[in-house]
């Protein structure tokens, strides 16, 4: 998958002309990698947002149109606000082609393991995304997982997925990425559990030292 | 309800709560998950009841994440006392909370009904709060 972002050149760094950017509506950004210098730029805010929530961004080839200029890149960091929808700085790595990079691919997984359908078990997803190796062209948008076979205890591991020949897998083989586990709470005890806590008329919580007077 | 098992100084400082949580801002467990987006103090029993209120909407279904500890004493002094003579006494914990700070996570269930869990548990803490979904995040 690729997109296309237009960038501006900017001549200074620094946390004051950052934020200067940023009131005016533009990301800081650099651009840097593949044997050349790093070049500073900014990108309109608004558009890099939408880009960014419609693409999966750490696995998507950009090509930025500086000016004349064109570089195929991969985002290797969005800096965003803890809290509002809001990019603060991003991160642009040039690619060359043919040459194999690493990147983040996320683990989508499909379909309604049986022992959550039959058993009442929980899918439990402990990896969203792993590290792989291969040439700009040939990286997978997602690695989907078909999971409806998985009966409760069953686990998928790095080493078990099933990625195109062309595509190495960086990730530890014994890497849990999913599982399905069993129940371990009845519905009638976790309500006595909670009856419990709302029942509970004792005094607050003291601290206690450990020899501290 | 949560509390630390011993602790090096009884009494603390009120402290500040200034800036935003660069870290812990982002849901790293689940699929879902309540961020505050003021500052405050929440208590072991603020804690204990928004738990509560996801455990029991979302029933047996689902993996609930704590991510956040009381771990500060707050001392109160007695009704009815002259001011003077020293700190109070102990009373309560409370986890400080920071603007951005993901207070707690869901998975394993559907997306409207970790959003009602969610609004569940936002009724019993002080602060505003959001709803985020792992895969809207940037």
């Amino acid at each position: 998958m690729e997109a296309t972002l237009n960038l501006e050149l900017r001549g200074d760094a620094g946390k004051g002309v950052a934020r200067k950017l940023r009131r005016a509506g533009r990301v800081p950004a650099i651009v840097y990698g593949g044997g050349e210098a790093p070049v500073m730029v900014s990108v309109e805010a608004q558009e890099a947002l939408h880009l960014f929530q419609a693409i999966s961004v750490e696995n998507t080839i950009l090509n930025l149109s500086l000016g004349d200029a064109n570089e195929r890149v991969l985002v290797r960091e969005v800096q965003t606000h803890p809290f509002r929808p809001e990019i603060l700085h991003v991160d642009f790595l040039r690619i060359r082609r043919g040459v194999p990079i690493e990147v983040q691919v996320p683990v989508h997984l499909s379909g309604i393991a049986a022992g959550v359908r039959i058993d009442g078990g929980r899918m439990d997803q402990v990896t969203h995304d792993i590290p792989v190796k291969c040439v700009p062209s040939k990286i997978p948008e997602a690695i989907e997982v078909d999971v409806t076979s998985f009966a409760v205890g069953d686990v998928l591991r790095a080493g078990d997925l099933d990625l195109p020949d062309d595509v190495e897998n960086l990730a530890d083989p014994g890497l849990v990425i999913c599982g399905v586990a069993s129940p371990t709470i009845s519905l009638d005890e976790e309500d006595e559990a909670a009856e419990d806590v709302y029942d509970e008329d004792g005094p607050a919580a003291q601290p206690e030292s450990d020899g501290e007077s | 309800m949560l509390a630390p098992k011993r602790v090096k100084r009884r009494k603390t400082h009120k402290g500040k709560m200034r800036g935003k949580a660069y870290r812990g801002s982002r849901v790293s467990f689940g699929e879902y998950g309540l961020q505050s987006t003021e500052a405050g103090w929440i208590t072991n029993r603020q804690i204990e009841s928004a738990r509560v209120a996801i455990t029991r909407h979302v029933k047996r279904s689902g993996k609930v994440w704590i991510r956040i500890f009381p771990d500060k004493p707050v001392t109160k002094k007695p009704a009815e006392t002259r001011m003077g003579k020293g700190k109070g006494n102990p009373e309560q914990w409370v986890a400080v909370v920071k603007p951005g700070r993901m207070m707690f996570e869901l998975e394993g269930v559907t997306a409207e009904t970790a959003r009602r869990a969610m609004q569940l548990a936002s009724f019993k803490l002080p602060v505003r709060t959001q709803f985020v979904v792992r895969e809207s995040q940037l």
